[in-house]
């Protein structure tokens, strides 16, 4: 009974201090968060300096707003995602169906080939890439900033596996019924591969509306730069460093991707949890 | 008319061919089964028919056209999966139509037939559904609908009833049989049941190792098996198999009696050595020893234990005789002349 009790109460120990561990992870985490939202929405003079009847105001937005083109630096964000997005879900879902679905010679010596390219850290590319747009010769072009991330391994990898795990039946049906193998692709691959689409999605949007290296070392105007760099530009010391005006425009800056991870949270870790499960 | 017709059709990955010079037609309106244990081939044969599988050699005539070298889209065939293969991500009516879809059916034709189809399967209450809502005898239905809905000449069956339990079994073998019959399809039908394939089959090819053992109606297969391989497949309890010298002795357990017998009757004893009651019928084995056993179908209950001395008889005149090989000898008993 004893014994009973203090096993349950060791568990009980454990569940607590289990609990305080991922709120002290989850706080950690916030907290820049919190600070910037914060400072945004205050006055400069309540920076460093916590008051909870500070009073609020928009004025750092529209400050920011103005003091630099960030209507164009979105502009080129949303081409440059949407290009690389358009791509890779076009290219890796021609290469991952040829992979799953069919025989040819060279076939997995190819695929390890991309593979591993999975291991070669993009940093290293940087030069190279930098040498191979410059003898396209385009240099501070936005089709640039895309052109190295139009096929991604990973991207052919991921659906890859999940056209593979879609069972042949659904294939021979549609073939029966008329498809074409690109109509089997259209109608039943791709439909059954939606919640894989819908993460592998969110993670390239991601990805590429942060991607900051490579876009630094490609542009260099304001009609080609993306929202990262032109918001390090705008945060550079020449600005003169008004923490409250930065704040605002680093929100402003990371609010829509922050919006879309909030509206599809559940079916993204959803679907990567089944994805793990396969 | 032929609707499907299969000329020396042999199909090989290995050295062992899987199908070996197989032929026979599909008369237009009969439902044919294809009948064998697991391994024998019979789901090759139906793909090479779907046209999922090519063959090694040998020509394939559905309707009237040679579709050897066709994909399966061209064959004018419907197919229904041992799985179902219904989209999951379609409802019931898109799962139905989808062919016609493909097909590029206008929409008002695609509404009717739909209609008329969700009517004939009993389906029109669930047409907005997903199929992982329904249950395995409608998700049956969808499949089956599907398969009508195309009416095309000739409809494949894989295994459509392996995944229903005893009971629904029985009721969509009725069902399948009658609709069959009813629309005037021609069907060939792939089961490893010999029951489906007896209940529901105007012919039944029965396979083994890659060709066709025997081909005929039912009662041929069940009367007159050519090899000793379709006595002991045909029949449940199959077809007593009883050596006796350069011959095997093949006779019904229906047609086993007790008691020594009389002149001309053949005669063996034994014991018991298990009783099964069925409730109309109770079968009896009788051990032979190194000679293995008979069973004999008894009407009704009986009072026989396990361990009694029986004798056993039964007329040759019912007996099927065949040689060493296996292969059926004609029959030369005297009382057949008369």
């Amino acid at each position: 009974m004893s014994a009973l009790g203090r096993g349950r109460g060791a568990a009980l120990a454990g569940e607590a201090l289990e609990t305080a561990a991922a709120w002290l992870l989850g706080v950690l985490w916030l907290l820049p968060l919190l600070f910037a939202i914060w400072t945004a929405f205050h006055p400069s003079a309540y920076v460093a300096h916590f008051s909870p009847f500070a009073p609020l105001t928009l004025q750092n937005f529209v400050a920011a707003w103005n003091a630099a083109p960030f209507a164009r630096y979105f502009l080129n964000t949303t081409m440059l995602v949407t290009g690389v997005l358009a791509a890779q879900f076009v290219l890796c879902t021609l290469a991952a169906f040829a992979f799953a679905r069919f025989e040819f010679r060279g076939r997995d010596t190819l695929f390890m080939l991309i593979l591993v390219q999975l291991m070669v850290a993009p940093d290293i590319l940087l030069l190279e890439n930098y040498l191979t747009i410059k003898a396209i010769g385009l240099v501070d072009t936005v089709p640039a900033i895309a052109l190295p991330y139009l096929a991604s391994a990973f991207g052919i990898f991921l659906l890859r596996q999940t056209f593979k795990a879609i069972p042949k039946d659904f294939e021979e049906a549609a073939r029966v019924e008329g498809c074409s193998t690109l109509g089997v692709l259209w109608r039943v691959y791709i439909p059954l591969g939606k919640p894989v689409y819908l993460a592998y999605g969110l993670v390239l949007v991601s990805f590429h509306w942060n991607n900051f290296v490579w876009p630094l070392i490609i542009t260099n105007s304001v009609e080609t730069r993306p929202l990262t760099v032109g918001l390090s530009i705008f945060a550079s010391p020449d600005q003169g460093i008004d923490w409250a005006i930065i704040c605002a425009a680093t929100l402003m800056t990371s609010g829509p991707l922050l919006v879309a991870f909030l509206l599809f949270q559940r079916q993204f870790v959803q679907s990567f949890l089944r994805t793990g499960i396969r | 008319m032929a609707q499907v017709a299969l000329d020396a059709v042999t199909k090989s990955w290995t050295e062992v061919p899987a199908v070996k010079s197989v032929s026979f037609v599909v008369p237009e309106g009969q439902l044919v089964a294809i009948l064998g244990p697991s391994g024998c081939g019979k789901s090759t044969l139906l793909r090479l028919i779907a046209g999922l599988e090519e063959p090694t050699s040998g020509r394939i005539e559905i309707a009237g056209r040679d579709v050897t070298g066709l994909p399966p889209s061209e064959r004018r065939i419907a197919m229904v999966f041992q799985s179902y293969a219904l989209f999951p991500h379609l409802s019931v009516a898109e799962n139905i139509v989808f062919g016609l879809k493909v097909r590029r059916v206008g929409r008002a034709e695609r509404e009717q037939r739909l209609a008329k189809v969700a009517d004939i399967v009993e389906l029109a209450p669930y047409l907005d559904r997903k199929p992982a809502q329904l249950s395995g005898g409608q998700r049956q239905r969808v499949a089956l609908a599907r398969a009508i809905i195309a009416e095309q000449p000739v409809c494949l069956m894989d295994e459509p009833l392996s995944n229903l339990d005893a009971q629904l079994r029985h009721e969509m073998r009725v069902e399948i049989r009658a609709l069959q019959q009813r629309l005037g399809m021609t069907m060939v039908y792939v089961t490893h049941d010999q029951t489906e394939a007896m209940t529901m089959a105007d012919t039944v090819i029965l396979m083994k190792g890659g060709s066709i053992e025997q081909l005929g109606p039912p009662a041929a297969l069940y009367e007159r098996p050519e090899t000793t391989f379709v006595a002991s497949f045909v029949g449940a309890p199959p077809m007593n198999l009883v050596p006796d010298g350069d011959v095997t002795r093949g006779i019904r357990p229906e047609h086993v009696r007790l008691g020594p017998g009389g002149a001309g009757d053949v005669a063996r004893r034994g014991t018991v050595a298990s009783v099964e009651y069925l409730g109309a019928d109770t079968i009896v084995s009788v051990s032979q020893g190194e000679h293995g056993r008979i069973a004999a179908r008894l009407a009704g209950a009986t009072t026989l234990k396990t361990g009694d001395m029986l004798d056993l008889h039964w007329s040759p005149a019912q007996e099927s005789l065949f040689d060493r090989a296996g292969r059926r000898i004609a029959r030369r008993t005297p009382e057949l002349a008369v």
